[in-house]
């Protein structure tokens, strides 16, 4: 009871707090004693924007103004006017598809690798320098490389993704790999288990709250990445979305982007932590 | 009895050492289990009994010598000889019966889920936890987790069952009833059993022989203890049996000086495969 | 350039059995033994292709003549192939290839290449191309070498550096088959330097061009050397991509650009900078964008390449024509291509627009279209590449033109389009007041007092 109170305070905070700031930047945007009317002769008005013609420069949008464009891009989020101007909704899922498929395929190299370095100390002492070099390399340097050599810049966006992915899969798999209790692994020797059977019924449940942090921090690395290889390469996407808006100087569609951005991040994360809810397991 | 006829004997240890860098934790070293015989090895921490019963479950190896089971050298674990670990090695993100079931399909690869189930929820009868099988680890008491170890491991009806210090870490009422359960089952079963234990009390309980062994480094079977008293035997009235005294005196006495002074080098004209045999009850 | 097309052509099926809009003359009837035009064509374009090298190609073709040298390369080239695809009803030999991706940069220069889709250029010309707004000059060019692109819009320089293999790993033949548009750049300055508009008070000014390998780059080099500074020392000049380039001038990370439309206009039009000069009183009819091809494209897919230069050409003439040009603001400034307002556009189109100080300026030659890819052109950029030693070796200029700058096709298909062609590739250019001889480059460059190489 007292619980759910607290919780009914914090949202109503919450909910006051975004209120405030809001208003605050409403205020600041079109509040203080904004421009009038064109200080220009009506030919030079038509020619500049509402604001120059003011004698100002364009200002950032205020709320409202934010708010009216994302009804006007919720409004037909799939529409495709042709190669470069399709819906929101449509980039979204070429950002969804490249993250699933390059982030899946890392899952698919970097669990059983993890899985083989995590119980083999020699392999995991061999691959080490390797790893902990290839690691901390920024994902967008991949970029060039991989546009050099795949040449498909899609395909070269995928391998991004696959490449800043792999890694806190691979090591939270090895990790928990090898940090699977000896007894566990004793009790299915004595029970003759077998590799396969020990791997998947023993070994993999055990590592699994493990490998699904890593695999948690991959995804939001990836979606982070996402965005910023599609600016780079273009085409389809969200982050070419941005990149898009941003050539249109068209702010309110970056804050838009943003908001989304955010808003898929936060249901990414939450679908896999619900998964790491599943295979949770507790002594 | 050593000279006993071969066909009685299940497991034969036959001069077995194992070595660490800088540490001779035993050399030289025989006793065997009869069929249907309940051994117990008492001896004081660190001398070398839990790593005696991995070599006996085969995870571990010794340097020298080796283990026979019927006849056969090991060479590894086995579904013959089933272990009730310290800590109940439950896994925890399985119930109380997916435990036992996954034993079961283990000794019995070709049955299938149902009869698996059944067989399982047989074996968790007979510890009387039919109310807790779909219960995890976490949700069980810890003796109802030992009970779901000792369901587990009775479950691939193993020749040998092994248990290393099985009920040290629970309260003494539990440690109490859960002897007597093993005891019960035990003889039900006719099973061979070799277990570790501190408890002097509770080698007498459940003992046909005890094996006393001495401090280490280089830790022998200084005696064997027959134990003579009746079966069958109950907690309540075991200290009001004949001979129990004696016995009780006798290992308490090995405990507190003899594990000691016998330490070390063995005397003149020891023979290992012939530890001497005493009967203290009849004394 | 006089207008040639109606604005809505109707397909007519002549004498050559294909339709194709009246404005076009059936091609003569091309003998396929290589004696015609086209067979001549076709055998230069094999020599070309054979013996890049100008001088070797020269010193061949005296010892052995043409006949000797064409019959040797026909056992290694489908030659025949080749003059016969070229000869066929030249207008439209059916394409090899008719699904094609065109990349573009979305600024004002690619106004060809962009229209020719929704105003149905490339249909007319049996193609089905898609074009694909691009991020940056460097990903436009990867993607080229990559193919994913057939085709791509470029700084006209970018061929040039890519065929020599600067500024990329190997050399990679690409070719300028036609240039997208002349003059129509401009230096953009913030607002606070509304009284600095003599480049000599520039020292230390922070400029942006949209690449190295950029006429802008070249043009804003030039510019302020002309007025005593020294490019790489007394100002400084960063790559940034064009839409960018208003952000940065209002964020004041940079004083000025010297970029392409729309983006000096847009900067106007968000009362950020004003035009300083457009870049036609710098170098009146410079080039500026290209419309590249893979060299390979040429001889892969002859009639594909015919087809599509044919539709770039028709598309530039139409967008010179200052009828069309409200049209063409129309068709491109929407979210599909250029995703800027329509006045912007139609400001850089038509050339009258705000200069941002105040005033409303009547230039309708603010930015033309013009595909011709003069030599002189391409000899002038090797003299700055060199100049500023991008380029760190001697090269024969005027073969690497010939090379790079296809004016022999893209003069065929203006021929067959009936628009004039110039006599000779090379002329004299007249650039911030100095006459440019290509035939005389070294002078040029001599003529410099500040250079790099
Ligand atoms: N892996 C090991 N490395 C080194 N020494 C070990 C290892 N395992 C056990 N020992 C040593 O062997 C001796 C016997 O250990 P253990 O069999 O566990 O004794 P107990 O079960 O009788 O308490 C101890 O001195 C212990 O320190
Ligand atoms: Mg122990």
């Amino acid at each position: 009871m007292a619980a759910k109170g607290e919780a009914w305070r914090a949202a109503l905070l919450s909910a006051l707090l975004l209120a405030v700031l809001l208003g605050a930047w409403e205020w600041a945007v079109k509040g203080g004693g904004g421009p009038g009317g064109p200080t220009v002769d009506a030919e030079l008005a038509a020619l500049l924007s509402p604001a120059a013609a003011a004698g100002g420069q364009t200002a950032m949008p205020a709320p409202s103004d934010i708010g009216a464009r994302l009804v006007e891009l919720l409004r037909d989020p799939f529409h495709q006017r042709g190669t470069n101007d399709q819906g929101i909704g449509i980039q979204i899922a070429w950002s969804l598809w490249r993250v699933m498929a390059g982030f899946l395929l890392a899952a698919a190299i970097a669990i059983p690798l993890g899985f083989v370095i995590g119980m083999s100390p020699l392999l995991n002492a061999a691959l080490n320098p390797f790893i902990q070099v290839l690691r901390p390399v920024s994902p967008l340097a991949w970029m060039p490389l991989a546009l050099y050599t795949i040449k498909d810049s899609n395909i070269s966006s995928i391998f991004v993704i696959f490449i800043c992915s792999i890694w806190p899969m691979l090591l939270n798999t090895a990790f928990g790999v090898a940090s699977v209790r000896k007894e566990w692994l004793n009790v299915a020797r004595t029970l003759e288990a077998g590799r396969w059977r020990t791997a998947m019924r023993v070994i993999l449940p055990a590592a699994a709250p493990t490998i699904l942090t890593g695999m948690r921090i991959s995804i939001g690395i990836a979606w982070l990445v996402i965005v910023a290889a599609e600016m780079l390469v273009g085409g389809t996407g969200i982050g070419y979305w941005v990149w898009n808006q941003w050539n249109n100087l068209s702010i309110a569609d970056i804050v838009i982007a943003i908001l989304m951005i955010g808003l898929v991040g936060l249901l990414l994360d939450r679908a896999l932590g619900l998964v790491a809810r599943a295979v949770a397991w507790q002594e | 009895m050593p000279g006993m006829g071969g066909a009685a004997r299940i497991v034969s240890i036959e001069g077995i050492a194992r070595r660490f860098p800088g540490l001779t934790v035993f050399q030289d070293l025989w006793f065997h289990v009869d069929r249907g015989e309940f051994v117990c090895l008492v001896g004081h921490s660190g001398c070398g009994k839990t790593t005696i019963l991995n070599i006996l479950a085969g995870l571990d190896v010794p340097d020298e010598g080796g283990v026979l089971v019927d006849g056969r050298e090991i060479s590894g674990p086995s579904l013959d000889r089933a272990v009730i670990f310290q800590g109940h090695a439950l896994m925890p993100w399985l119930s109380a019966l997916e435990n036992v079931a996954f034993a079961v399909s283990c000794r019995n690869p070709g049955w299938d889920k149902a009869r698996v189930r059944d067989a399982a929820r047989a074996a968790l009868a007979r510890v009387g936890l039919t109310q807790a099988a779909e219960r995890k680890p976490a949700q069980l008491s810890g003796g109802m987790k030992q009970r779901v170890g000792i369901a587990r491991a009775l479950a691939v009806e193993p020749k040998l069952l092994l248990m290393d210090e099985p009920f040290s870490a629970l309260d003494a009422l539990t440690r109490g009833t859960l002897q007597e359960e093993v005891s019960r089952l035990v003889t039900e079963a006719g099973q061979t059993a070799f277990m570790i234990t501190h408890d002097v009390d509770e080698a007498i309980l459940l003992a046909d022989r005890i094996l006393l062994m001495t401090n280490g480094p280089e830790a022998r079977v200084a005696e064997v203890v027959q134990n003579t008293l009746p079966r069958p035997r109950a907690r309540a009235n075991l200290h009001h049996m004949p001979g129990y005294h004696p016995l009780r005196d006798h290992i308490m006495d090995f405990l507190i000086t003899r594990s000691r002074t016998l330490a070390g080098k063995p005397p003149e004209g020891w023979d290992s495969r012939r530890p001497p045999v005493v009967v203290p009850a009849e004394a | 350039m006089a207008r040639m097309f109606r604005r809505d052509p109707v397909l007519d099926v002549c004498a050559c059995g294909v339709g194709h809009p009246a404005a076009f003359a059936c091609a003569p009837e091309a003998p396929p033994d290589g004696t015609g035009e086209m067979g001549r064509v076709v055998n230069e374009a094999a020599l070309r292709a054979a013996f890049p090298n100008a001088a070797t190609r020269r010193g061949l073709l005296s010892l052995f003549g043409a006949g000797t040298l064409l019959s040797a390369l026909e056992g290694v080239l489908p030659l025949g192939n080749v003059r016969e695809a070229l000869a066929q009803g030249t207008p439209a030999a059916a394409p090899e290839k008719r699904d094609l991706k065109i990349g573009f940069i979305p600024i004002t220069c690619a106004t060809p290449i962009i229209m020719a889709d929704p105003m149905g250029f490339y249909r007319r010309h049996g193609l089905n191309v898609e074009v694909i707004r691009t991020a940056g000059w460097a990903v436009i060019r990867d993607r080229a070498i990559a193919r994913e692109y057939d085709a791509a819009h470029m700084l006209a320089p970018m061929p040039v550096a890519m065929s020599l293999g600067v500024g990329v790993a190997n050399p990679i033949p690409f070719a300028v088959a036609a240039i997208e548009n002349i003059n129509g750049q401009a230096i953009t300055l913030a607002n606070k330097h509304r009284d600095k508009r003599n480049p000599r008070d520039w020292r230390g000014f922070r400029f942006a061009v949209p690449f190295d390998f950029s006429i802008h780059n070249y043009l804003l080099r030039a510019y302020v050397a002309e007025a005593g500074l020294d490019p790489d020392r007394d100002i400084q000049i960063r790559s940034v991509p064009p839409p960018e380039m208003v952000a940065n001038l209002r964020a004041d990370n940079i004083d000025g650009f010297l970029g392409p439309d729309p983006f000096n206009q847009r900067a106007v039009f968000d009362g950020v900078g004003f035009i300083h000069i457009l870049t036609r009183e710098l170098w009146d009819g410079h080039p500026c964008c290209a419309f590249a091809v893979p060299r390979s494209m040429i001889t892969d897919t002859p009639n594909t390449y015919a087809a599509l230069l044919r539709a770039i050409v028709e598309a530039t003439a139409h967008s010179n024509d200052p009828a069309n040009r409200v049209a063409v603001a129309q068709a491109i400034h929407g979210p599909n291509y250029l995703n800027q307002p329509l006045t912007v556009v139609q400001q850089v189109l038509t050339g009258t627009f705000a200069d941002g100080l105040g005033g409303v300026q009547r230039v309708p030659q603010r930015i033309g279209f013009d595909p011709y890819p003069w030599h002189s052109m391409a000899v002038w950029i090797l003299t700055q590449m060199r100049r500023w030693n991008q380029l760190q070796r001697d090269v024969d200029w005027a073969a690497v033109a010939e090379q790079t700058f296809l004016a022999l096709d893209a003069g065929r298909a203006m021929r067959d389009l009936g628009l004039t062609v110039p006599e000779s590739p090379m002329r004299n250019e007249t650039i911030l007041g100095r006459t440019f001889d290509p035939r005389q480059p070294e002078a040029y460059m001599a003529s410099f007092a500040i250079r790099r190489n």
